[in-house]
């Protein structure tokens, strides 16, 4: 009998094991065999980043409605496609100052009609009002002065507002349950936060140019900071309970460490006018801004420079900023009565993608990110088309800073050598630091 | 008892004053002694005989304590600093309050032994006055008094000692020095008292007891005497307060009143006393009457002082204090000698007695601050509170501190999430649990219509699982115990056998295994053909016997069982087979033989299996045994015809007629050619029959028709349809022997590696590096037997084998040795080299070069190699030449390599080259005039010099600053290379540390070509992942 030897085939080595798999590839990854690895991934770097800028386009809609300045906005918690806001059209009382969701269902407003109101935000309501009609508030309480700013409590039915002084109300009493203040104030508090995290700390900032801390557990003000300029707007992080940020007039952002709230942990600085408004994104690592100069900023947490500038050309001061809660869209509310969506990240692709699609998206990702550090590269990602108005403004500043800069420098090198030290920057932005 | 203390008291000031040889008191009290005497004959009787006095006696000890409490009271109340005189300045006061107080002075220090309670002090404030045992008892529970007793006796003597007025100071002092560490403390601790009692007032105290709880224990530690001391004089001073409002007022108001209401008041003292006192009532009215006598007695003696009778009792409340003060402008008076007499420190009760009986508010004010102060264990005053403001900011800091903690215990979360390589939002994402079959169940409801039939099905039969539980439960109520509990244990163990099962089934379910669902299936499909044998065997249904029947219809029409169908044939026509089409051709022609063979009647079931089992296990084997039987029917075959031929001759028919005989033959004839052809095409291999050996003239090589050559150490397999006889020279041994002629060097050094391999050449002497064109040829007489030498067979035992390593060793050993040998006749024959190099005319760098490639030994090797080039093939040559290079054929191969290298001057051109490299690179001044423009034309003139606008500089690199300055062996670029540009940096980036670090990161592709499908998917990972649609909640405290 003959016996047959064959070549041994095993398809195993070069068949995907399971279907859809994608096929097996057997290379030798020696990198003395890829002389040229480094020249090809510079290239593809250098692709990666001109098609991040080719495909940036961040704006997808804009949301009219309001007929003046939006000042406030919220998101619902809990859902994705449901944000308050408030604006300065608020009919005959005037604007609304402050908005927030109590929980799901109803949502809280304030404003300069000295009235706190309860709303059901619900389609059809209690009273059967449906959304075409006009509603009534299911609660009202009443203040002694204008409110500036209103924030629920994270899980218990209380809130604060921000007057002349915080208080602190509960939801079934017409009355505030407590004032916090700090002694020999006599500030207009203009912006009240709950920290999210450790929910019975408190922060409030006012035209001082002060940052003030609160905790309801004490029932006292416990800290308060003078700044160089006034804060606009505050946010707490979501991610690190510590840290709260605030939007400074000083066109600068500020992190602060509550625990040490001699120094900021970190300045922002691109903003060419006032920063109006800002909100962390849920991850806690980006935060947008909205400032007077008619641009949007998202900063990425930690690096003080160089954030994402969105801008339309009829878009005016952005007074409000929200970051939605799955962390990939930003709102801004703006001068023009406006609402405009935007991508947090302008050149993402929105909908579906396959497995290998992401994977060279993550591939790009990582590119751009390893070769940051090459001119040409950088020199793509970094470059942005902003109005010009904006452009001069930040030249003039640049300019301005210079000035000075140059001036102390002199300054110092005429007078006594060792007499006046350089402060850094971070020293120069509280004044002092109260308790 | 209150008479006698009362006169000793009120005798003690006289003769403090007298101490200081001042005989007026004396005089004085000797004239009030006559007064009194003229009044009262009795009450000079006590007076005078103290000691003697039945009454006194008997309440001795109660007295003693009683002075000493009032000796203390003295000392607290008055800021004595000093010893004698002080004290002397005291007394007048004490003995005035005394005076007034008459029996109080007991029930002052009764209740100093028990703050506490306030009822067994009024108890043994009468046990005091009243019983003597009692007192007694009450002593002994205060042991804790003792010392301070023993240590104010001397006093109290003193005080007792009418006569030795002398003494007196002496002792005083010494007492007074004993209880100055005392009086020191009260001094500290008195102003604090007032403080406190107010702060108490105020509502301050609980903030303030704490820290006094904390003064005490500190102070406690040094003298326990001296705490007690001090505790002592805590409650004194309310006591006094109180005592004067409560009841002492009365009794003083008795005191003061004239004679005839003298005799109520301390009734109503008696009977308010008594009214508190519980075991006391029954007391013999006798004793009272005395008492009330002796109180009398003490009144009337007083009396006289007294200037005033007021008639209401706060009028006589304020004339007591008024006499008090008056009593005391007389110690004054009589004090000229002490002179800090004045600065006894104003008590809180000084200031509240005028208010004493007016307002009740006050009484219990006090009487609440008294319960402060008793908890207190030690008099201490609180501190001032702080302005608002201040508390404020201390609060506040607290606070912030407090809230600092709370903050900071997100520190360690805030770490991980900073530090984290890659994070995946939301982070507190609940995880998915899977759901167990009853979480299931206990949700179930039916829905659809065919669940709820189900349901209602189950509901109607009771078998829904609360059904069964109740079933369960109501079975169990008639049980015993022992029943109930085996019932149970059987229940949990079929739960538990249940469960295994499930458990067992789910892993079984997970096997993918191919081979192992076969012979699942195998199994099966036995057990079900046993059991329908069981059932079948016997009455075989017509449906089973028709379907058997399509069966092999169906089988019949496949034509699976044959090789003669298109299918087949197109198998057949097709050369490349891929696993299942061969599979199915074997199944096919495993099935075509089965039938056959069933066809022929062989195989019954279990032989075919067995053939079967045989054909897979072994087809060897098979086929031999195929081949056996043939050759065994071609031998029946043979026999046959010789039968038949022996029986044809027997027989007579027309076989035996000649024609048919002949082509009987014939046919018999062909049979047998075609029988030995058979045999012979099958080789004898297996059958050793002499027969066939007959048949088969010499040996055939051919087993598996295929022919095998060798040539040149290579095998060839070549489809072997010719016959080949090989010769029986190369065949006597079954070996191939590999002829050296026929192999090249490289496949005898595959067979010795170790030979001839160039390795340790290379690493023995780097150097010796062979170059081809210099080297000259060796031996090659040597070189062919080393050849002929590497010729093993393949075959050949290993002990050939090994000498030949062995041989071969040596053999290189050898080698090795005389280059060594060479190497040290290198230096010897150097000489002769070199006078044969100058003789010839080798070329003008020759010796130049030599010379510098020396020095440049002695510099270093890092810049010999080029210079030393060929210096060092010169010194090759040498080697090469060996003992036998003779001068004459090294100068030869110098000659040669001369004549190869003629103007091959590398050092002075590479020097040339540096040089105008540097030249290049130097700065320079160009000159840009252009000629003829901006300057005089025509013969004469001179030119001008260039003007310096129009010199341009060129600033290049000073020869010093670069790179290659002073290193004559290389040329360093100064030009900046544009392409290696792209991939520098100017400055280290940021998280890096290190250029090496920086480095190594840049050096790592991270795409798929470059990386395996794990190491490229690890690389790419984005360090944030949101998913889109999902809510990202902020941070939570789980609990």
């Amino acid at each position: 009998m003959v016996k047959i030897s064959v070549l041994q085939h095993a398809p195993s080595t070069h068949l995907p094991a399971r279907p859809g798999d994608p096929t097996p590839t057997s290379r030798n990854l020696d990198p003395l065999m890829h002389p040229f690895a480094r020249a090809r991934e510079r290239t593809r770097a250098l692709n990666a980043v001109k098609m991040e800028r080719i495909f940036a386009k961040p704006f997808i809609a804009a949301l009219e409605g309001h007929v003046d300045a939006v000042e406030t906005m919220a998101r619902k918690p809990g859902t994705l496609n449901v944000v308050a806001s408030g604006s300065w059209d608020g009919g005959m009382i005037g604007k609304i100052s402050g908005v927030c969701f109590a929980d799901e269902d109803r949502l809280l407003t304030c404003g300069v009609d000295r009235n706190v109101k309860l709303w059901d935000t619900r389609e059809v309501d209690e009273n059967g009002a449906g959304p075409s009609d006009v509603r009534k508030p299911l609660n009202v309480f009443p203040g002694k002065s204008a409110f500036n700013s209103i924030d629920h409590h994270r899980t218990d039915p209380i809130f604060a507002t921000a007057s002349n002084i915080v208080q602190i109300w509960d939801e079934t009493k017409s009355a505030p349950i407590s004032n916090l203040s700090f002694p020999t104030s006599i500030e207009t508090i203009s912006a009240i936060k709950f920290n999210l995290s450790e929910s019975s700390v408190l922060a409030s900032i006012g035209s001082d140019r002060t940052f003030t801390l609160y905790d309801i557990r004490t029932g006292k003000a416990e800290r308060r900071i003078v700044m160089q300029m006034r804060s606009n707007a505050l946010s707490w992080s979501p991610t690190f309970p510590t840290t709260i940020l605030l939007a400074s007039e000083d066109h600068n952002l500020y992190t602060f460490d509550i625990r040490s709230l001699k120094t900021p942990s970190q300045i922002y600085k691109a903003h060419v006018a006032a920063v109006m408004s800002c909100d962390w994104s849920p991850t806690g690592h980006q935060f947008v801004s909205g400032g007077w100069d008619r641009t949007v900023r998202i900063w990425q947490e930690g690096r003080g420079t160089a954030p994402e500038v969105y801008h339309t050309k009829r878009m005016q001061r952005v007074t409000s900023t929200l970051f939605t809660s799955d962390a990939k869209y930003v709102l801004s509310g703006s001068d023009d009565g406006n609402i405009r969506i935007w991508k947090a990240r302008a050149h993402e692709k929105l909908g579906i993608l396959d497995s290998r699609e992401r994977a060279a998206i993550e591939y790009r990702e990582s590119l751009k990110q390893k070769w940051k550090t090459d001119a040409q590269v950088n020199k793509i990602s970094r470059t942005r088309h902003i109005p010009k108005p904006v452009h001069k403004a930040g030249q003039l500043k640049r300019t301005m800073l210079e000035a000075q800069r140059v001036k102390e420098e002199r300054r110092r090198k005429h007078t006594r050598a060792g007499e006046s030290k350089p402060t850094a920057e971070k020293r120069k932005v509280v004044i002092a630091e109260q308790s | 008892m209150a008479r006698a203390q009362k006169p000793k008291q009120s005798r003690r000031p006289q003769a403090k004053s007298l101490k200081q040889n001042n005989l007026r008191g004396f005089a004085k009290r000797q004239s009030l002694k006559s007064q009194r005497s003229s009044k009262y004959s009795e009450s000079s009787d006590v007076y005078e005989y103290q000691p003697e006095n039945v009454r006194r006696s008997k309440v001795k000890l109660q007295l003693e304590k009683d002075e000493l409490d009032g000796a203390r009271r003295d000392i607290s109340g008055s800021e004595d600093e000093d010893d004698g005189p002080k004290r002397n300045g005291l007394r007048p006061r004490l003995v005035g309050e005394n005076d007034d107080e008459g029996g109080l002075g007991s029930d002052e220090d009764e209740e100093i032994d028990s703050d506490e309670a306030f009822d067994e002090s009024d108890e043994e404030r009468f046990a005091g006055f009243n019983f003597s045992t009692k007192t007694k008892s009450v002593a002994k529970r205060k042991p804790q008094k003792r010392s301070l007793q023993s240590r104010t006796v001397p006093l109290i003597d003193l005080n007792e000692d009418e006569v030795e007025l002398e003494e007196a100071p002496s002792e005083n002092a010494s007492a007074s020095e004993g209880e100055d560490s005392a009086a020191d403390d009260e001094e500290e601790g008195d102003p604090e008292d007032f403080i406190d009692v107010l702060d108490m007032i105020d509502g301050k105290g609980p903030a303030e007891s704490a820290d006094e709880g904390e003064h005490t224990q500190k102070e406690e530690r040094p003298s326990a005497s001296k705490a007690r001391v001090e505790g002592d004089d805590v409650p004194h001073l309310e006591d006094e307060d109180e005592d004067m409002h409560d009841e002492e007022d009365e009794g003083i108001s008795s005191d003061e009143s004239e004679e005839d209401e003298s005799h109520i008041s301390p009734m109503d003292d008696a009977i308010s006393a008594s009214g508190d006192e519980d075991d006391d009532v029954g007391t013999s009215l006798h004793d009272l009457q005395s008492f009330i006598t002796n109180l009398d007695a003490g009144q009337k003696r007083k009396a006289p002082d007294d200037e005033a009778a007021p008639t209401t009792e706060t009028g006589e409340a304020r004339r007591q204090k008024r006499r008090m003060l008056k009593e005391r402008t007389e110690a004054g008076e009589e004090n000229e000698f002490a002179p800090h007499r004045g600065a006894t420190k104003l008590n809180l009760d000084d200031l509240l007695n005028p208010l004493a009986s007016s307002s009740s508010n006050l009484l219990s004010l006090k009487k609440s601050a008294k319960i402060l102060t008793s908890i207190s264990a030690k008099n201490q005053t609180l501190s001032a509170p702080l302005p608002q403001r201040t508390q404020e900011r201390l609060d506040r800091e607290a606070a912030y501190q407090q809230t600092k903690e709370e903050v900071d215990k997100w520190s360690a979360t805030m770490k991980k999430i900073k530090e984290a390589e890659h994070l995946s939002f939301p982070l507190q994402a609940q995880p998915a649990g899977r759901t167990s079959n009853l979480e299931l169940a206990a949700k179930f409801k039916p829905t659809t219509e065919l669940e709820s039939a189900v349901d209602r099905l189950l509901k109607s039969a009771k078998m829904r699982e609360e059904d069964i539980a109740q079933t369960e439960s109501l079975k169990m109520n008639h049980l015993s115990v022992e029943e109930v509990s085996a019932r149970r244990a059987e229940l949990a163990k079929m739960r538990e056998l249940m469960f295994r099962a499930e458990a067992k089934a789910k892993r079984v379910a997970k096997i993918k295994s191919k081979t192992y669902r076969r012979i699942k299936k195998k199994e099966k499909a036995k057990i079900a053909a046993k059991l329908g044998e069981g059932s079948d065997d016997e009455d075989m249904n017509e449906e089973t016997r028709m379907k058997h029947e399509v069966e092999r219809a169906r089988e019949r029409a496949t034509l699976k069982h044959k090789n003669t169908g298109k299918w087949a044939k197109a198998m057949r026509a097709r050369g490349d087979l891929d696993e299942d089409q061969r599979r199915d051709i074997s199944e096919m022609l495993s099935r075509g033989e089965k039938l056959r063979r069933r066809i022929q009647g062989i195989g019954s079931g279990d032989e075919s299996e067995e053939g079967e089992d045989d054909t897979e296990d072994d087809e060897e084997g098979a086929a031999d045994r195929i081949k056996a039987s043939a050759f065994e029917e071609l031998a029946q075959l043979d026999k046959g015809s010789e039968g038949e031929e022996d029986s044809g001759r027997k027989g007579k028919s027309i076989f035996e007629m000649k024609f048919m005989k002949d082509a009987i033959a014939r046919d018999q004839q062909r049979a047998k050619q075609m029988a030995d052809d058979f045999v012979r095409e099958m080789g004898e291999s297996n059958h050793e029959d002499d027969e066939d050996d007959e048949l088969t003239g010499g040996r055939i090589e051919e087993s598996s028709g295929a022919t095998i050559e060798r040539v040149g150490g290579r095998v060839t397999y070549r489809p072997g349809a010719q016959l080949r006889t090989v010769n029986s020279l190369a065949s006597d041994t079954s070996s191939i022997t590999l002829r050296s002629n026929d192999l090249p060097s490289d496949v005898a050094r595959s067979v010795t590696p170790s030979a001839t391999s160039p390795i340790p050449e290379k690493l023995g002497i780097a150097t010796e590096a062979p170059n081809p064109w210099l080297a000259p040829r060796q031996d090659p007489a040597k070189a062919v037997p080393k050849k002929h030498e590497i010729a093993v067979s393949k075959d050949s035992a290993s002990v050939e084998k090994s000498k030949n390593k062995l041989r071969k060793k040596a053999q290189k050993h050898e080698e090795e040795q005389s280059k060594a040998r060479n190497d040290a006749a290198v230096d010897i024959s150097m000489s002769n080299v070199m006078t044969l190099g100058d003789n010839s005319s080798a070329g003008p760098s020759k010796p130049k070069t030599r010379s510098q490639s020396g020095n440049q030994r002695d510099d270093g090797d890092d810049d010999s190699d080029v210079h030393s080039e060929v210096e060092e093939q010169e010194r090759l040559l040498d080697r090469k030449g060996k003992g036998k290079a003779n001068g004459v054929k090294a100068f030869e191969q110098r000659d040669l390599v001369a004549r190869a290298f003629a103007g091959d001057n590398v050092v002075r051109d590479f020097a040339e080259a540096k040089r105008r490299e540097m030249q290049e690179d130097a700065p320079k001044e160009v000159d840009t005039t252009l000629p003829g423009w901006g300057s005089w034309g025509g013969t004469g003139t001179r030119k001008a010099q260039p003007k310096p606008h129009l010199i341009k500089k060129v600033a290049g690199v000073d020869p010093t600053t670069r790179a290659d300055y002073k290193k004559a062996h290389v040329i360093i670029s100064e030009k900046r290379d544009k392409k290696a540009a792209k991939y520098m940096v100017k400055d280290l980036p940021y998280p890096y540390t290190s250029k090496a670090q920086f480095e190594r990161s840049m050096d790592i592709p991270i795409g798929t070509e470059w990386n395996t499908r794990v190491g490229f998917q690890r690389g790419t990972l984005p360090k944030i992942v949101t998913k889109p649609g999902t809510v990202i909640n902020p941070l939570e405290k789980l609990l």
